[in-house]
C-alpha cells in the first residue's frame, strides 16, 4: 500500500503561486481560502530586508493531531495512501481539528468571506452546499471532503485524492513528465513551472521522493510536534544541515 | 424568605430578555450563518461563544462539586446551600450548552455522531461522555433533593457520583486545551488541575452571590443555618479558593512573560490590557483582601461584592485564555498580522446575554418551584 508524500524544493520555488491557483481551480476553492498557499514573510529592517516565501499544502501527517482530536472520527487517516481526509457527513463543525493543526491548513467553511464581494452570493447554491460555481470539477465525494463543500464543516487539501487514488498500483512516483501518469498528479505538482514539487510513494524505497529526501536532506516543518508530515522540504544539499529534532527516536 | 413579587419580576425580565436575545441571535444566524461571529480562518477558530459555553459549563460543574462536597461531608446546616447550588448547576449547564448548540456547525448531528464514534483519542469525545454522565447524575441528584426535607439515603451515593462526573468534565475540559502542545499558551500539565480549582472558585462565588440575591442581599432575611454557613466556614474557604486560583494565574502569567516559546508573546500583549489587570487586581486581589479581613469577611456587602468581582474575573480569565491561545496565527505568513485582533460581534454578545437570561429564568423558576431556601431549623 502506498504512502503518498510530497517533496518541495525551496531552492527551486519561485513563489509564483501557480500551485495555489491550480489548487483553487481543481478544488473549487473560495477566493482567499487556499488549501494550498504560498506564504510570504518579510524579515529585517530597511535597507536590509528580505522577502521569503513558503509553499504550504496540508502535510497529510503520519501522526496527525487533527485526526486524534476529532470527536466524531470525521477526520481520518486513509490507510490506502496515507491521505488525511474529512468525512463531511460526520463533521459537526466543532473546529477542534483547526485548533489542533500546528500548520494552520484547515478551513471552516462558514467564516466571513476573505475576498469581497462574497462569491457565494454571486453564485448561490441550489442545495445544502456553499455555492454553485459556474465551472466545477466533476469530482464529488463528501465522505472524503471532495467537491463543493457543505455549510458548517471543515475543509482542507486532499492531496488531490480524486486523482492520486486512481493511479496505477505500485507506481513509485507520480510525475507530470510521464504522459501516462500526468492525469494522476496532484494539481499543485502538475503545474509547478520550475518543477519544485515532486510526488511519490514514501513507502517505496525506489521512489524519487525518497531519493530526494535522502540525498538533499529533506526536512519537515515543526518536527517537535510529532505530527511527522508527509511533505518534505529541500533547502540546499550541503553536508552540514539543520536537524529537525534533537532525537530521531519515535515516541513508542 | 424569598420575596415572591421580586422573584416574579426577575423571572418575567429574564423571559423577556431571553426571547429578545434569542430572536436576535437566531435572526442573525439564519441570515448570516456563522459569519455572524467574528472568527476567522486566519486562526481564531474558537471565539466568544466557546468562552461563554466553557464559563457556564465549568461554573455548573463547580457548583455541583460544592454541592456534592457538602452532601458528602457537610451536615443538615448545609441544606439551603446544597439545593441552591444543584439547581444553579442545572441552570448554568442549560445556558452553556444552548450557546454551544448555536455555535456548532451541526449540533443535531453531534448528538449521535459523538457518542457513536468511540473516538477515544479525542479529549473532546471524553468531555462529551463525561458531560452526558454529569447531566444524568445531576438530574438524579436534583430529583432526590427536589422536595424540602431530610436528605434521602441515596443522596450521598448520588453526590459521590456527581462529584466524580463534575471532576471528570472539568479535568477533561482542561485536557482539551492543555494537550494542545502546538499552542504553548494553552499547553501545560497543570491546566486540568487549574480548571478544577477555577471551577470550584466559580461555584463558590455563584453560591454566595445567589444566596444573597435570593434573600434581598440581607443576612437578616436568611434562615439561621444559612447565615451561619455564610458567616462562618464559607468565606474562609472562598478566600482559600481565591488564593489558590491566584497562584495559578500568577504562575502562568510569570512563566508566559518570561518564556521565549513561540505563541507566548501573547502574554506581552495581555499584560498590557486593562482586562487582564481588572481580572487580576479587581477580580482576585481585592476579593481576597475582603475575605481575609476578619471585619469584612462576614459582611453581606463585602461578600456579595467579592463574589461578583470573582465571577467577572473568571469570565475575563476564560476569555483571555481561550482567545489568547489563538492570537498568534499558525503559518499564515503576510496574510495575517503577527498577532490577530479579535472583539466579539453583536451576535456573540447577544449569545452571552441569552445564556445569562436563560440560566436566570431557569434558576428563578426553580427557586419558586422547589423552595431552595428551605432548611431544617436548629
Amino acid at each position: 500500500m502506498a504512502k503518498w508524500g510530497m517533496v518541495i524544493d525551496l531552492d527551486k520555488c519561485t513563489g509564483c503561486q501557480a500551485c495555489t491557483t491550480a489548487c483553487a481551480m481543481e478544488n473549487n476553492r473560495l477566493p482567499g481560502e487556499n488549501w494550498q498557499d504560498v506564504l510570504f514573510y518579510t524579515e529585517g529592517t530597511y535597507p536590509n530586508v528580505s522577502m521569503k516565501w513558503f509553499p504550504r499544502p496540508c502535510f497529510h501527517c503520519e501522526n496527525p493531531s487533527c485526526v486524534s482530536v476529532c470527536p466524531t472520527r470525521a477526520t481520518y487517516k486513509d490507510p490506502e495512501g496515507g491521505f488525511v481526509l474529512i468525512d463531511w457527513n460526520k463533521c459537526i463543525g466543532c473546529k477542534y481539528c483547526q485548533v489542533a493543526c500546528p500548520y494552520g491548513v484547515r478551513f471552516f467553511t462558514d467564516e466571513k468571506a476573505v475576498v469581497q464581494p462574497d462569491i457565494r452570493d454571486v453564485f448561490p447554491a441550489k442545495d445544502d452546499r456553499q455555492w454553485d460555481p459556474p465551472y466545477k470539477g466533476p469530482q464529488d465525494d463528501p465522505s472524503r471532503g471532495i467537491g463543493i463543500q457543505p455549510h458548517g464543516v471543515v475543509s482542507k487539501c486532499t492531496f488531490c485524492y480524486h486523482k492520486v487514488s486512481k493511479a496505477p498500483e505500485g507506481v513509485a512516483d507520480l510525475d507530470e513528465d510521464i504522459p501516462e501518469l500526468k492525469e494522476y498528479v496532484p494539481g499543485c505538482v502538475r503545474v509547478c513551472a520550475p518543477k519544485a514539487r515532486f510526488f511519490g510513494d514514501l513507502d517505496n524505497p525506489e521512489s524519487y521522493v525518497n531519493k530526494l529526501i535522502a540525498d538533499k536532506r529533506g526536512v519537515r516543518l515543526k518536527e517537535e510536534t510529532g505530527n511527522k508530515p508527509q511533505v518534505y522540504y529541500l533547502s540546499g544539499g550541503a553536508a552540514a544541515a539543520v536537524p529537525g529534532l534533537r532525537s530521531m527516536k519515535d515516541k513508542s | 424568605m424569598i420575596n415572591t413579587s421580586k422573584s416574579n419580576l426577575v423571572f418575567i425580565v429574564a423571559i423577556i430578555g431571553l426571547i429578545v436575545t434569542a430572536a436576535l441571535v437566531l435572526f442573525n444566524l439564519v441570515s448570516q450563518g456563522h459569519a455572524a461571529f467574528n472568527g476567522s480562518n486566519l486562526g481564531l477558530h474558537w471565539t466568544f461563544p466557546i468562552v461563554v459555553y466553557d464559563y457556564f459549563l465549568l461554573t455548573s460543574t463547580g457548583l455541583a462539586m460544592i454541592a456534592s462536597l457538602m452532601l458528602i461531608f457537610g451536615g443538615a446546616h448545609c441544606q439551603p446551600l446544597v439545593r441552591r447550588c444543584l439547581w444553579l448547576a442545572v441552570a448554568g449547564l442549560v445556558g452553556g450548552v444552548s450557546v454551544l448548540a448555536l455555535e456548532l456547525g451541526y449540533p443535531v448531528r453531534a448528538i449521535w455522531a459523538i457518542p457513536t464514534s468511540f473516538a477515544v483519542t479525542s479529549p473532546l469525545w471524553w468531555k462529551v461522555m463525561f458531560v452526558i454522565a454529569y447531566v444524568v447524575v445531576l438530574l438524579i441528584t436534583v430529583n432526590l433533593l427536589r422536595k424540602p426535607g431530610e436528605w434521602p439515603a441515596a443522596a450521598r451515593t448520588s453526590a459521590i457520583l456527581l462529584l466524580l462526573a463534575a471532576l471528570g468534565v472539568t479535568g477533561i475540559a482542561g485536557v482539551v486545551y492543555g494537550s494542545m502542545t502546538m499552542r504553548p499558551f494553552w499547553s501545560s500539565g497543570d491546566v486540568p488541575v487549574a480548571f478544577i480549582f477555577e471551577s470550584l472558585l466559580g461555584g463558590l462565588a455563584f453560591a454566595i452571590f445567589f444566596s444573597y440575591l435570593a434573600h434581598g442581599f440581607s443576612q437578616e432575611r436568611m434562615s439561621a443555618p444559612l447565615r451561619d454557613v455564610l458567616t462562618g466556614m464559607l468565606p474562609k474557604v472562598f478566600a482559600l479558593a481565591i488564593f489558590v486560583h491566584l497562584m495559578f494565574v500568577g504562575a502562568r502569567a510569570l512563566i508566559g512573560l518570561y518564556s521565549n516559546a513561540e505563541g507566548l508573546q501573547v502574554w506581552q500583549y495581555l499584560a498590557g490590557t486593562s482586562l487582564f489587570h481588572i481580572e487580576l487586581w479587581a477580580g482576585l486581589v481585592l476579593p481576597l483582601l475582603l475575605m481575609l479581613s476578619p471585619g469584612l469577611r462576614s459582611n453581606a456587602g463585602s461578600q456579595t461584592l467579592a463574589a461578583l468581582l470573582v465571577m467577572i474575573s473568571l469570565f475575563i480569565a476564560r476569555y483571555d485564555y481561550i482567545i489568547g491561545g489563538q492570537l498568534v496565527p499558525m503559518f499564515k505568513g503576510a496574510w495575517a498580522p503577527e498577532l490577530l485582533s479579535y472583539a466579539p460581534s453583536f451576535t456573540e454578545w447577544m449569545l452571552l446575554l441569552m445564556a445569562i437570561f436563560l440560566a436566570n429564568a431557569i434558576y428563578v423558576w426553580g427557586e419558586k418551584k422547589f423552595d431552595l431556601s428551605w432548611c431544617k431549623q436548629a
